[in-house]
């Protein structure tokens, strides 16, 4: 169990500090690259909300330490008065990490960055407002994500909360859990529960709606630097490619619509004898592309 | 917590024991891992033809695999998010293997991978224009007015639209695991279930427009991590405990593997036709209303004067019951039947009893509709 306690304070602290440097680290790189201010002639730029992420930042540091104590509560009781049990601990070590949580069950938001994080951050720093927008959209991206984990862990807390009170209720009852397999059980059921009823809680429809948006702006920004560099250099943007596209599906639409029109018309002439089923009239593609 | 006693007690024997049990298991797995070769997680082998094709989209024809019983061919029409491999993943769980045993004329349509290119086409395109196609190919191909059609999930949809505008050409329809109305999940508003529907709901029109224009396409890989979190718990333990389970066993670990190769195949949804998927259809709800349009047309579900059987899943997550049996007091036919199957979701088409239950059931109402 100590192990078990160690690994949750050692991931919270590393987590937390992680997010809150970041921020730090970017407000002070990009006020040195940029000075905060748009190309002379364009609209102002907007400096990122640097104190959005921090309140973002404060929230989700405040449930850590709370998942931190939890876990130490669940961790001095859960095999209390018995010897330590290394597999136990290992297995519970896995089990009850909360980060799992932010990894895999924020799958979608998962999905989004990696769809949305095509250059990486480092190549951005020397350019002008464009790159600015894009870095803004990509912080707003990581705040939203920030506090898309804070609702995941509220969650999280209140899983374990549940599963501890179970255990309690077990040992009151001067019952125990005599293999992995019930405590596994006992876990999973009651982190299911949460899941699916925080799923439909309003607070997390509403950050992963605007993880969405804030996916989707960063794509948006970082098409603009690709439109800029592409009619720069000739190249046809992205703009150009989807009316090219567009023109060809109309076409194509228009082409059906004629080869069905002219099937259609001597049939309609000849009205073929319908009745019996009869074997296919051949066996090869009938290719019919436009 | 009180101190009343300590609520786990593993004894240490019969960790070691589990813990030596485990190791096996996966000492096996792993053997057996390394002599896997990709034609033994082959998925969608029952052997077809190409028959026809235009743009991405290919319509195929099964080989028979018996004496055909049923007159009418019957044409599958899988959805755009997934692929129809569903229909067919291995020799022991094949609803289309079923089906050809038991004497149906079986064709399939394969709407290919849609990519950026393909952001412009609509349902429009794909009801009025490709599904039209394929069944005009076969009933050129049968010289015959009318085809049965075997619509999965979306293609369910796309059939009860095509239905409802060229009655004329179908001569009964086969519904599975179909959502008509799409708010249907409030009716038993049941945990866990309907989680698409609500998170749909839960977005404006704007934000899928804009999702769209910046992605040309509604990204296979996106609404893979949709579904993944309709099941959560499974998603965080599917690897390192459902697999472990099945590992040292041969079959269940193959099943497992075809199942994932189905479940990494995931196209991209074209962009104009998902637009009209979330916002006019889980949105808006405008089917099961008479409101959505194709071509300008308005899809009457009153038209469906065909036989029509509606095959759903009690225990379905991301189609709940009641968005399929909808239907039922809307179609313009009284020769409208229900098959409500045990199991989820994909349950229908691989679940032991389920899969079995929907061929023979295909097939009987089908022999007796001829």
């Amino acid at each position: 169990m100590q192990a078990l306690t160690e690994l949750w304070s050692r991931g919270g602290k590393d987590f937390a500090a992680a997010q809150h440097g970041t921020s730090f680290d970017i407000a002070s790189r990009l006020a040195t690259a940029t000075g905060q201010e748009g190309a002379p002639g364009s609209a102002p730029v907007t400096f990122f909300d640097l104190q959005g992420m921090t309140k973002a930042n404060e929230a989700f540091a405040k449930l850590w330490s709370s998942a931190i104590e939890l876990s130490q509560t669940v961790t001095r009781n859960a095999q209390q008065g018995k010897k330590q049990d290394p597999l136990v601990t290992d297995l519970l070590g896995k089990v009850f990490d909360p980060r799992a949580w932010f990894s895999s069950m924020d799958g979608m938001d998962q999905a989004l960055q990696r769809m949305a994080e095509g250059p990486r951050l480092a190549d951005l720093w020397d350019t002008e407002r464009k790159m600015l927008n894009v870095f803004n959209a990509w912080t707003a991206l990581r705040q939203r994500s920030l506090e898309h984990n804070t609702v995941m862990l509220d969650a999280w807390l209140k899983a374990a909360g549940k599963f501890a009170k179970d255990l309690n209720e077990t040992a009151d009852r001067k019952e125990a859990l005599g293999s992995w397999r019930e405590l596994l059980a006992l876990w999973v059921e009651t982190a299911n529960t949460a899941l699916l009823e925080t799923q439909r809680s309003d607070a997390y429809l509403k950050s992963q709606r605007e993880i969405l948006k804030a996916s989707t702006d960063l794509r948006l920004a970082q098409q603009e630097i690709a439109a800029f560099y592409s009619e720069m250099f000739g190249y046809p943007t992205r703009a150009e490619l989807d009316d090219v596209h567009r023109t060809v599906t109309e076409l194509r639409r228009e082409l059906r619509a004629l080869q069905r029109a002219n099937r259609d018309a001597p049939k309609a002439a000849r009205q073929p004898p319908k009745g019996s089923r009869k074997q296919p009239t051949q066996a090869g593609p009938n290719r019919n592309t436009p | 917590m009180t101190n009343s006693g300590a609520p786990i007690h593993i004894k240490p024997e019969q960790a070691i024991s589990e813990a030596a049990a485990l190791g096996e298991k996966i000492a096996r797995g792993a053997e057996l891992f390394s002599k896997l070769r990709d034609n033994e997680v082959a998925i969608a082998t029952t052997p077809k033809d190409e028959v026809w094709r235009q743009d991405k989209v290919t319509l195929h024809h099964y080989r028979p695999l018996a004496d055909t019983k049923i007159a009418t061919p019957m044409l599958i029409v899988y959805g755009l998010i997934g692929r129809y491999t569903m229909a067919d993943l291995q020799e022991d769980r094949s609803l289309v293997r079923n089906l050809l045993n038991l004497g149906i004329d079986l064709y399939v349509v394969d709407w290919g991978n849609p990519s950026r290119a393909d952001r412009w086409l609509t349902l429009d395109d794909y009801i009025d224009g490709y599904l039209a196609e394929c069944v005009r190919v076969i009933s050129e191909r049968h010289r015959i007015d009318k085809v049965s059609l075997l619509g999965i999930c979306e293609g369910g949809v796309f059939t009860t639209c095509y239905a409802a505008l060229h009655p004329d050409t179908v001569k009964a329809m086969v519904l599975t695991i179909t959502p008509i109305d799409f708010h249907g999940d409030t009716v038993e508003n049941r945990l866990g279930h309907g989680f698409i529907n609500i998170w749909t709901r839960s977005l404006k029109p704007e934000d899928i427009d804009r999702l769209i224009e910046a992605y040309g396409n509604l990204p296979g890989e996106f609404m893979g991590s949709v579904f993944s979190q309709m099941t959560p718990m499974r998603t965080l333990m599917k690897y390192n405990l459902d697999m472990l389970e099945v590992m040292d066993d041969e079959k269940k670990f193959l099943n497992f593997l075809r199942m994932e190769k189905w479940i990494a195949d995931r196209p991209h949804h074209p962009g104009e036709a998902a637009k009209q998927w979330l916002k006019d259809l889980y949105q808006d709800n405008k089917l099961i209303n008479n409101a959505f349009t194709v071509n300008g047309r308005q899809v009457d579900l009153g038209n469906i004067t065909m036989p029509v059987l509606n095959v759903f899943a009690k225990d379905d997550h991301i189609i709940p019951p009641a968005t399929s049996q909808a239907l039922g007091a809307k179609v313009g036919t009284k020769d409208y039947t229900e098959l409500p199957l045990p199991g989820g979701h994909v349950g229908v088409f691989v679940g032991g009893k389920s899969q079995a239950l929907l061929g023979s059931g295909i097939a009987k109402w089908l022999s007796e509709r001829q």
